[in-house]
């Protein structure tokens, strides 16, 4: 009887998977023991052949250190095919409606381990090619010596280091180079941005019963939880209700730029690079950047939901990098010597946003429409210094951004697909020119014009995407300012095709 | 052509002589290593156990000596993994690592239960406090408390002692008392339980943990655990949190002198000293 009630223990133990056999296996040959249906020296026997066998697992030769509570290996691989051009304007002084093109095939690789540890905290690391903020690519063939296949451009860096804390209900705290904890759109942040810093998150869930229905909820901070790319996730679907409210805030201090050093041995040092040919001095304080995000998610029956999430950006003391006047180039100077204009001052930005969403589901079928308005309250400023520096005419209208589109489908499973389309306008002194995006439009302000994605699953693991924009000068006496990968500027015509081919792990 | 005699050579007599002399000697060093039994691991074990079940089984098996290293169970185990030991002691179960470790090397870590133990929470016999919890016991020993106020105490900074890091103690207690979190920063390191009983002893602001054949030792008490002393009883149903088996590791089925040894630890005999020198009976 002992023999059989412990081969069908072992059996049972033994059907599970094989990583977790031997953990498995304490908790049910103790109830075993305790039931004396098996003897403690059995029970060890039946313990030692399971971690035998685990051992020899690729699982088992693993060893995890003891505070770590769940661990997650992630990344994606992909593959890409860039066109992108730029026009220079017609009265241009070197080369007039010519277009600088440039087409490359790139890949790009992200690696990361995320996980929670004990106690409520939780921690993740991802190392990505490319040491540029905005991109994570590396171009095949790119490198200028070392011969055809060479790996000068091919380095891995630390992408995101964090960690934080998730032990106050509903609150979330995060420190380090981390995943955007904002909710923001491609118009103001490049999405491969990891900003350094300090975060603190609050989210809260109010359901309003009102007699059955169901929703699904879109973004968690919850207890010991995180999100892939630290942004919207689909949670479980939550019990009966006819409305759910989420509301949050997210608040952010990011080390924009730091001061070395804050104090200098003898006087402060000087710099002429703000064109003016007088010097100035170099600032001694770091630069940063604060972000107040107050929001809310209504979400209705049917997946109907409407998000708005208004936040405001302020920078405080200079940095010793981004402390010139910004400019933003100037059409009546040659090409290189309007590229040599300041394009990345963070002079008088204090910019509101309002990113905001509605979706819906209808036929099965995921839409959404989406928007933003962001006004750079000290734009008036901003183009006073330009202008001055410049030696212009002060655009004070450029103040304000926006942008609109839709959506149809979501790239989830094997199968899907989606497609977005939307309009974008950015003034020259609207947005940070050193956050947004760097493919629409190739890093620059003064650009509007228009985008459009599709993406299809081909597994569940691959995807392919297609993006295509197109881009105008808006203000035609002034530069397009920010710094690109075309090296024109003003950039009258923007144009950027892109065919990727990822795998996702 | 090649000299058919060679007075340099060995004479087919003499080699017979010498081949014999080997073969005698071969013989008697089998002789002697199958009556010598060499025992490496654990101080849990090792300090006082199997030394006078040593003594007994020569009693029975005259003729037979025995090699003891009490250096900790990860010693005992990195001995069959070596095969530097027929009887590795452990007073922790062999980790996943070590299991592999052996795997590799052809070997096949058997375990054999030969005591259970309960590790017992003490503290100076002057110490006011009357019991802990087992919350509160991990907080002493992580360092989350440092003050015996926090727990109930008269107050007075808390001096945690432990076993070193190659003692199963240390990691058993880890796993069974601290969730597996890393002991206080400022924790003293002590090579056996008698230091620990030692030491507490001497110190009214100590605590530690010992085997349950050490609580007897003076200037120390053993402190209930949400209400439960170690005891054979305790121990025998589980029901005391920090009760374990121990262990005689072997390499496979144990064999010769190493089987005897083995069943006479685990027999009647055997279990007698068990439960006589502080440790309880497997049966």
């Amino acid at each position: 009887m002992k023999k059989l009630t412990l081969a069908a223990a072992a059996l049972c133990v033994a059907l599970g998977g094989t990583a977790a056999r031997a953990q498995d296996a304490g908790a049910l040959l103790d109830l075993l023991v305790k039931k004396r249906l098996i003897s403690d020296q059995e029970a060890e026997e039946v313990r030692s052949e399971l971690v035998k066998e685990s051992a020899s697992t690729a699982a088992g030769k693993w060893k995890l250190s003891a505070p770590i509570t769940e661990l997650e290996l992630y990344g994606d691989v992909r593959l890409r095919y860039e066109y992108r051009g730029g026009r220079t304007p017609s009265e241009h002084t070197d080369n007039p409606n010519d277009w600088y093109e440039r087409e490359r095939e790139r890949y790009r690789l992200r690696v990361g381990l995320r996980g929670t540890l004990a106690d409520d905290w939780f921690f993740g690391i991802r190392l990505e090619t490319s040491a540029s903020s905005r991109s994570t690519n590396v171009t095949f063939g790119g490198e200028p010596s070392g011969g055809p296949f060479a790996k000068g451009d091919d380095g891995i860096f630390v992408g995101q280091a964090y960690f934080g804390y998730t032990g106050f209900p509903d609150f979330k705290f995060t420190g380090g180079r981390m995943p955007q904890p904002l909710i923001v759109t491609s118009m103001l942040w490049d999405d491969d941005i990891n900003p350094e810093g300090l975060a603190e998150q609050w989210k809260h869930t109010f359901t309003f019963d009102l007699g059955g229905g169901g929703g699904e909820a879109v973004q968690s901070y919850s207890k010991g939880g995180y999100s892939k790319d630290g942004k919207v996730v689909a949670a479980p679907a939550a019990e009966p209700f006819k409305l759910k409210l989420d509301v949050f805030a997210n608040f952010a201090q990011y080390v924009y730029d730091d001061t070395n050093p804050e104090n200098p041995i003898g006087p402060r040092p000087t710099t002429t690079g703000n064109n003016t040919g007088n010097n100035q001095l170099v600032p001694q304080t770091d630069a940063f950047m604060m972000a107040w995000q107050v929001g809310a998610r209504l979400t209705f029956p049917n997946s109907i939901y409407v998000q708005l999430a208004p936040t405001l950006y302020n920078y405080t003391g200079n940095g010793d990098s981004f402390n010139i006047h910004f400019v933003g180039g100037n059409p009546a100077l040659s090409n290189s010597a309007s590229l040599a204009t300041n394009q990345t001052g963070i002079n008088s930005l204090l910019v509101f946003d309002l990113p905001a969403e509605v979706g819906w589901k209808a036929w099965g079928l995921p839409m959404r429409i989406f928007g933003e308005f962001a006004d750079n309250i000290e734009g008036h400023d901003r183009a006073h210094a330009a202008a001055d520096l410049g030696g212009f005419d002060a655009h004070t209208g450029q103040h304000y951004a926006w942008m609109i589109g839709g959506a149809l489908g979501q790239l989830k499973a094997k199968n899907d697909w989606e497609i977005r389309a939307w309009y974008q306008y950015a003034g020259q002194y609207a947005l940070d020119p050193n956050l947004v995006d760097s493919d629409i439009f190739d890093s620059r302000v003064n650009q509007k014009g228009v985008a459009v994605k599709a993406g299809y699953m081909v597994a569940d693991a691959i995807s392919l995407n297609l993006t295509w924009a197109y881009a105008w000068r808006i203000n035609g006496a002034l530069g397009t300012g920010g710094l690109g990968d075309i090296q024109v500027n003003p950039l009258d015509q923007y144009q950027i095709f892109q065919a990727d081919m990822s795998v996702k792990f | 052509m090649f000299a058919l005699e060679n007075k340099n050579h060995p004479t087919p007599m003499k080699i017979k002589h010498v081949a014999l002399s080997l073969a005698l000697m071969a013989t008697g060093i089998a002789s002697a290593h199958a009556d010598r039994l060499v025992i490496k691991g654990s101080d849990t074990l090792g300090a006082k156990l199997v030394p006078q079940l040593a003594e007994q089984f020569k009693a029975q098996h005259p003729g037979t000596t025995f090699d003891i290293a009490a250096e900790g169970s990860t010693t005992g185990i990195a001995a069959i993994i070596d095969g530097t030991a027929q009887i590795g002691m452990s007073s922790r179960r062999a980790k996943s690592s070590e299991v592999g470790a052996a795997a590799s090397k052809g070997k096949n870590m058997k375990p054999t239960i030969v005591a259970f133990d309960g590790i017992g929470v003490i503290v100076n016999s002057a110490n006011p406090i009357k019991g802990l919890t087992k919350k509160q016991v991990e907080q002493i020993f992580t360092g989350d408390v440092t003050d015996w106020s926090a727990v109930g105490g008269s107050g007075g900074k808390i001096s945690v002692y432990t076993r070193n890091t190659s003692s199963g103690t240390y990691s058993d207690f880890k796993e069974l008392a601290m969730k597996k979190r890393d002991y206080a920063g400022g924790s003293q390191k002590m090579a056996g339980n008698e230091q620990i009983a030692s030491e507490v002893g001497k110190n009214p602001n100590g605590v530690g943990y010992v085997g349950m054949a050490y609580l007897k030792a003076g200037g120390i008490k053993a402190m209930p655990i949400d209400g439960a002393l170690p005891s054979t009883k305790s121990v025998q149903a589980h029901s005391y949190p920090y009760w374990r088996p121990t262990f005689y590791y072997t390499n496979g089925d144990p064999s010769g002198l190493a089987k005897d040894f083995v069943d006479f630890t685990v027999g009647s005999g055997g279990q007698k000293i068990v439960a006589q020198v502080g440790f309880v009976p497997i049966k």
